[in-house]
């Protein structure tokens, strides 16, 4: 009773802080872009993505349509979204200790353990409260603009044809997917929240440690190949995997396939082992930790 | 009510409490006193868990407070420092999200009552970031008391207030102890407010106790310290060296002298050095208490 209180009362803070918006603002205002631009120009950015298959195939139906909008979408923005997510994880703890209300909240008789399990929920809640109005925005509102058809995802060797009746379970594992990525993102945020007695230094230093570890990822040099597992940004756009289908003989999508799951799988359970790495270790340094704000 | 035995706490090399002890008994306003830096906030701050002791032990309520952190905490309101509180929402509203913290359940009318006994029922919906400091400062206080504590703790809570807002936070402590039997720790470096509102007293120095007692028992008004500014300070000094005085005697600035002495003396010490050909320009007695925590906090140190 006394968490779930808790988790309340951060809630009731996260959503009266202006900061808070932002993020939500920022996700509609790109997603609105993008879709504007792709509304004006899609047809000129299909043909040219598509050169290169017209001559070998026959391309009908609405091809720029909602679902490829999403995965579009989501493909540019889960890169970026982790900032908002730390604007609100990297202030948790450090934004109390900057103004002084951590202290006063330690003087209540909560338990710290409980205090970090409660903000933690409460951070987690904002972060997939961010995730569903991105998924309004990204798929819903991209399916009622450019309708829905037949998904075709081009890579720059092949092109994928997802079965519009195939899709909208895809997405919703992605999103799943998602929310475990980004709840890492925020795990990691608020674990460095606990160092700081201002919210900057958490949210740059998240985003610091998301561009290392993305450049590290895209450099293919030998040296830092033994790294990439276990690093968590190579696991975090696994969620494109479950648009990944598997083909028939005939090659004919198999409705209902994922070509890897068990990649999937093992990258949402890297992220879940950093969750709750991340946490516990949070909980353990709060538990010791001298309240000097 | 409180103990605390042998307690200390280092930050790296630097000994900011060292083996302190002391007792707060039920009922009882006990003031805290030292200068800034003394070690009082740090000693609060372990009274109330916010951070660990490198040794002793505290008790609250004859409880471990380490054991029994939250069932004792549920008995304390406290305002640690400065009175920081959540600039975004209202004074209401701060109140009662603290007020959802406590094992109690606490109503809308406790919460304005609460807010009425602070002077600030007719401020409550307005944000905090356009409270003055003494507000705040009340409203600090109102955020301890909300949930109705047995045990007190404010860390100076006259700090940075004006002379009305010094009085108010005065007449407010009296009113806790005298009307509502509230036990009540209360530091500041004022000597004079610790005077006026509490029964007992503590002086550290540089993290340990100096001296432990009544105020009524160490404000001794028999003893005077006295300011002497005269038309020839440095031959006035010298007069005195050779008087019984010569001991308690000093430079206390450039141009005065000082002098601890007893209250029936004053007349002679005056005469002595008119008769002595020296112009008297002022003489002033300091406030005793004042007189006698600057002589302890200079470095003498009482067992």
């Amino acid at each position: 009773m006394k968490f779930l209180n808790i988790v309340n009362i951060e809630l009731y803070k996260i959503f009266r802080k202006p900061r808070t918006y932002i993020a939500f603002g920022a996700v509609a205002a790109i997603v609105g872009l993008i879709q504007l631009g792709f509304y004006a120009d899609g047809d000129s950015y299909m043909q040219f993505g598509l050169q290169s298959f017209t001559d070998s195939f026959d391309i009908q139906g609405n091809i720029m349509n909602g679902y490829l909008m999403a995965y579009i979408i989501l493909q540019l923005l889960l890169v970026h979204v982790p900032l908002l997510v730390a604007l609100v994880a990297g202030d948790m703890i450090s934004g109390e200790a900057a103004q002084g209300t951590l202290r006063v909240l330690l003087t209540k008789p909560i338990r710290r353990s409980t205090l970090i399990l409660a903000k933690f929920t409460a951070s987690g809640i904002y972060t997939i409260a961010l995730l569903l109005w991105m998924a309004v925005w990204a798929l819903g509102i991209s399916m009622l603009v450019f309708g829905v058809d037949d998904m075709l995802i081009l890579k720059s060797d092949s092109a994928t044809q997802i079965m519009a009746s195939d899709v909208m379970w895809r997405y919703l594992a992605a999103f799943v997917f998602a929310a475990i990525a980004l709840l890492t993102v925020s795990a990691l945020s608020f674990f460095l929240s606990l160092f700081a007695e201002n919210s900057i230094g958490p949210i740059m230093a998240t985003m610091s440690i998301i561009i290392v570890f993305t450049i590290l990822n895209t450099l293919d040099l030998p040296i830092f190949s033994s790294l990439k597992p276990f690093l968590f940004t190579s696991h975090m756009l696994g969620w494109k995997g479950f648009f990944d289908v598997t083909v028939n003989e005939n090659n004919e999508q198999i409705i209902g396939s994922i070509e890897n799951l068990r990649a999937v799988l093992y990258s949402a359970g890297i992220l879940f082992l950093h969750i709750v790495g991340f946490l516990v270790a949070s909980i353990l340094i709060f538990r010791k930790k001298d309240i000097m704000s | 009510m409180l103990s605390v035995n042998h307690l200390s706490k280092s930050f790296g090399s630097f000994q900011a409490v060292n083996d302190l002890s002391f007792e707060v008994n039920q009922g009882e306003v006990y003031g805290f006193l030292g200068q800034n830096g003394a070690g009082k906030s740090t000693t609060i701050r372990m009274i109330l868990s916010l951070i660990r002791p490198t040794s002793g032990n505290i008790e609250i309520f004859g409880k471990s407070l380490y054991a029994e952190r939250e069932a004792i905490l549920q008995r304390i309101g406290a305002v640690v420092e400065k009175p920081d509180l959540y600039r975004y929402l209202s004074g209401y509203e701060n109140l009662s999200l603290f007020a959802k913290l406590s094992a109690n359940r606490i109503s809308k009318a406790e919460i304005m009552d609460c807010l009425a006994l602070v002077g600030l029922d007719k401020r409550a919906k307005d944000p905090v970031r356009v409270y003055s400091q003494g507000m705040k400062q009340r409203l600090g206080i109102a955020v301890a008391l909300v949930h109705n504590p047995d045990f007190i703790i404010l860390d100076e809570p006259t700090n940075g207030l004006d002379p009305q807002g010094i009085a108010d936070i005065r007449n407010l402590i009296l009113m806790l102890s005298r009307d509502r039997g509230k036990t009540i720790l209360v530091s500041s470096h004022l000597l004079s407010e610790i005077e006026q509102v509490a029964d007992s007293m503590l002086i550290i120095n540089k993290g340990k106790k100096v001296v432990e007692g009544k105020v009524n028992e160490l404000v001794n008004p028999e003893k005077l310290q006295l300011e002497i500014v005269s038309t020839d300070n440095p031959k006035a000094l010298e007069l005195l060296s050779e008087t019984v005085w010569s001991k308690s005697t000093s430079r206390s600035t450039a141009h005065r002298i000082s002098v601890e002495i007893n209250a029936g003396e004053v007349a002679a010490l005056n005469k002595y050095l008119v008769d002595n050909n020296i112009g008297i320009t002022s003489l002033r007695s300091m406030n005793s208490l004042e007189a006698y925590f600057l002589s302890l906090t200079s470095g003498n140190e009482v067992s």
